[in-house]
């Protein structure tokens, strides 16, 4: 097996991946439905097409043996129509995919942690070729030439053009379909249109195709072989081309010809026979070569309005983005320089508020360029209530919500695991076994587990609810108690039970099952949340379901904010988390039992956390009357701050803390980031909860 | 300040530059005189606002923003028992990829170090930050800063 180039190998396993997931979700959907639509089956075929082609370039075998022949039971389905899988053979054939998918996924993580790939394929291969069979002999019409024949249709030569002649262009040279055609322009000066052909045909016109030149070359049929020597000159001088390859009417000719040739070409009749017979077993209805062609080509770029798309490290996204930043604190501090203090300069204020401008278009879209939407995580989630519904023999539906909210794509990467745990413990723990029983608690027999995201200020939340039968908080109460986690005849409450669940080494499912159940579940969850800095909560009543909640910053979000002063440092405060704010006297300090201050506010009594005192600000005021109250609110708890003075709001852009802090527990003590402000100097933004809980 | 031209002087010059020559750069913290391998630094910088950290060890200043790069500082000072002063001298090093400010009293000059006349520090104890040590041609010793453990003193 050979590697090849790096670069090359990044992009095959990029493009499969991004295939595999476009075939699971046609498929997915097709299930749904019972049946394939022509526009499915003629995506399939491209897909397993394309998997097939750039793995014979990457040679990978395994990988291209399945593709060719589930290529082959698409080149069926295409021609035949959908209709010829009896209703009876269908659940089969859905199977069959997903175990294709499943194969072409398991064969893409051996290519990525450079394992070798698997030699037996036979089992799936049988599958695929008994099931070939098994329409074959529903349709006996059907030609089984698809299903033996060793070239694909559109490798075949077509018709009285025995010499063909294919073209790789340099990886990555982009444009593969302009510079075919450039190709066929120059080849057109040598000999005329009558005696050439090319595939794919649409080149000039369509760009999707480009993609289809990259992967599997430009081939090009001639009438005669001078003109494909002259056409090869042509190849040489044409840049990019990274190789090419002739094809012989003999090579051509090597799978026997099962049916009578069609009257070859007069024009090149003794070496035409033995190539249209290969085109002809290839693929049995194409009347004529430019015909079938000109038939083939649309069927292969229908449905392929993809947004040009191209792929950028991750890195190159990252430097974008602290270069812009830097410029949009650089431009504050031009304008804002103390060099212009009572300068009166109107075109410059004009320009600057023009630059002002741009700057912030240009930070809205840096910052848009690493938002994806959580759809293609969600979309997985499909696969996996789908495959655990036939294991578990249960019935549940999965509603997808918000699938278009935008989130960093770090955060789109390591949510992923989470979420697979927790859709999976809610199929497996959460759904009723018994449909009886789903039915006499007066819910729909068929389950549901609705996942979904949405924004709030500053967060991504993500809530995957399922309506089955809840937690039992007795149940986990022993369970914890077992694991020590828990102590016998001590009191704890509904929530302090839920909290058992996130703890390390608890698993309520006694047995281990496939899914869930090795008591690594939901305290993976909550590390990996934690790690991006997230929080997970879980809600459940018994017999209504269970709600688990992520809570997720946008990393690198825009985030309103309120600069506040504690002697010489300054703080950002989420404008979400302040309610109002006081000017008091000490005579509205009530002090309590434990040395505390409580300030009454509205008939309640609020805390009273002063910064200085907690942050060890020495040069913070101590005297309230000079000072200010800030009455601040984070989901239940509610508190008052006493800083020294409001700055003012402003926008600010959240930083992460250097990782090195993080090994002080930085977070725990109230500070969630950082950010820079207009001067260049640094404030540290406060996390309310966190703050308060800290102390 | 005295000296920030970072010519470079070689010891025990061989011309033949074998792979055992590394560049240090010496700097001085209180008393001592550190060398700090090359491959670590990334520059120095003066007069930069520190932004203290609350409720950290008092040897981690606060950080810098470096041209929107956020990097913590540490007082190496407070890590050896020295007593702090005012100093505002930093060099940036990279550990692992994480970049990290070291703060020293100055900064004097990059030298040629035959590696293999390092040697261990003999003494066991108080001996963070130091990794080895050696003698200068000038008559002093210098002490081989541990860029590779900085991070994981505590």
């Amino acid at each position: 097996m050979s590697m090849g180039n790096d670069s090359i190998l990044d992009a095959y396993l990029y493009e499969t991946d991004g295939l595999l997931e476009q075939l699971d979700s046609i498929v997915l959907a097709a299930e749904q439905a019972d049946a394939f639509s022509n526009d499915d089956i003629n995506t399939i075929f491209r897909i397993m097409h394309t998997i097939k082609g750039s793995s014979a370039m990457m040679e990978f075998n395994s990988l291209m043996t399945i593709a060719h022949r589930a290529e082959d039971l698409f080149a069926i389905l295409r021609e035949q129509s959908i209709s010829i899988v009896p209703e009876s053979l269908r659940p089969e054939l859905f199977d069959l995919l997903f175990q294709t998918i499943d194969f072409f996924r398991q064969e893409i993580d051996h290519i990525q942690n450079g394992e070798a790939l698997t030699d037996n394929i036979d089992t799936l291969l049988e599958k695929i070729n008994s099931f070939i069979a098994q329409i074959n002999g529903t349709a006996p019409a059907a030609a089984k030439e698809p299903a033996d024949s060793s070239e694909p249709a559109a490798d075949a030569a077509p018709h009285g053009f025995p010499y063909g002649l294919r073209v790789f262009f340099d990886e990555g040279c982009g444009m593969e379909n302009l510079r075919a055609f450039m190709l066929v322009t120059s080849i057109h000066d040598i000999c005329s249109e009558e005696d050439f052909t090319f595939e794919p045909a649409d080149v000039e016109h369509n760009a999707a195709s480009s993609a289809l030149v990259a992967q599997s070359g430009f081939t090009m049929h001639f009438r005669n072989q001078a003109d494909r020597d002259n056409a090869i000159h042509s190849v040489t001088g044409i840049g990019s081309v990274r190789n090419y390859q002739t094809m012989d009417p003999a090579s051509q000719s090597a799978p026997a010809a099962e049916e009578p040739a069609p009257a070859p070409a007069p024009a090149a009749a003794p070496q035409a026979a033995p190539a249209s017979s290969a085109s002809a077993s290839a693929a049995p209805v194409q009347p004529a070569a430019p015909a079938a062609q000109s038939k083939a080509t649309p069927v292969k770029t229908e449905n392929h309005h993809k947004e040009s798309l191209i792929s950028v490290s991750l890195s190159k996204l990252d430097q974008l983005a602290a270069v812009v930043g830097e410029i949009v604190i650089t431009e504050s501090m031009v304008t804002a320089s103390p060099d212009l203090k009572g300068l009166k300069l109107d075109a410059f204020t004009k320009s600057a508020r023009q630059l002002r401008k741009l700057t912030d278009e240009l930070q809205d879209v840096a910052m848009s360029l690493r938002m994806v939407p959580v759809s293609a995580t969600f979309q997985k989630m499909n696969r996996i209530v789908r495959d655990m519904c036939k294991k578990l023999d249960k019935q549940a539906h999965l509603t997808l919500i918000g699938e278009d909210t935008e989130v960093d794509k770090t955060i789109v990467d390591s949510i992923g695991d989470p979420i697979m745990h927790i859709v999976r413990n809610s199929m497996d723990h959460g759904i009723e076994e018994n449909v009886e029983d789903r039915i006499a608690a007066g819910k729909d027999p068929v389950g549901e587990i609705i996942l979904s995201a949405r924004h709030t200020g500053s967060e991504v939340i993500i809530e995957i609810r399922d309506d089955g039968q809840g937690v039992n908080d007795d149940a986990v109460l022993a369970k914890a108690i077992r694991q020590g986690l828990a102590f016998e005849g001590v009191e704890y409450s509904h929530k302090d039970i839920l909290a058992f669940l996130l703890a390390p080494g608890f698993s309520t499912n006694s047995e281990v099952t496939e899914f869930s159940g090795r008591g690594v579940g939901m305290d993976v969850v909550k590390k990996n949340v934690e790690d991006i800095g997230g929080s997970v909560t879980i809600t459940s009543e018994q017999g209504k379901g269970m709600t688990t909640t992520l809570k997720i910053p946008l990393t690198m979000a825009i985030m309103d904010g309120m600069e506040v002063s504690v002697g010489s440092s300054i703080f950002t405060i989420p404008i979400h988390n302040i309610r109002q704010s006081f000017r008091i006297s000490q005579k509205d300090l009530i002090s309590d039992a434990s040395d505390g201050e409580l300030f009454k506010c509205m008939g309640e009594f609020y805390p009273v956390v002063r910064m200085r005192d907690l942050y060890q600000i020495e040069d913070g005021r101590v005297n309230v009357e000079e000072g200010i109250l800030i009455w601040l609110e984070a989901g239940e708890l509610s508190y008052c701050l006493f800083v020294d003075e409001l700055l003012g709001e402003q926008q600010v852009v959240v930083k992460p803390l250097p990782s090195y802090l993080n090994s002080f527990n930085i977070k725990r003590s109230g500070i969630a980031g950082c950010t820079i402000l207009g001067d260049g100097n640094i404030s540290l933004i406060l996390d309310v909860n966190n703050l308060y809980q800290g102390q | 300040m005295e000296d920030y031209e970072l010519q470079t002087e070689q010891v025990q010059a061989p011309d033949t530059a074998d792979d055992t020559l590394c560049k240090y750069l010496l700097f001085r913290s209180d008393a001592l005189l550190f060398g700090a391998a090359a491959d670590y630094v990334v520059e120095i910088i003066t007069n930069h606002p520190i932004t203290p950290i609350p409720l950290v060890p008092s040897y981690v200043c606060g950080i810098i923003n470096l041209r929107g790069q956020i990097i913590p500082i540490v007082d190496i000072r407070i890590m050896l028992g020295q007593m702090p002063t005012n100093r505002d001298c930093i060099i940036i090093l990279t550990i692992n990829g994480m970049l990290v400010g070291v703060l020293v009293d100055t900064v004097l000059r990059m030298i040629d170090l035959d590696t293999a006349t390092l040697c261990m520090s003999p003494a066991k104890e108080h001996q963070r930050l130091v990794s080895g040590m050696c003698s200068l041609p000038d008559g002093e010793t210098m002490l081989e800063f541990d860029c590779a453990n900085l991070l994981t003193q505590a």
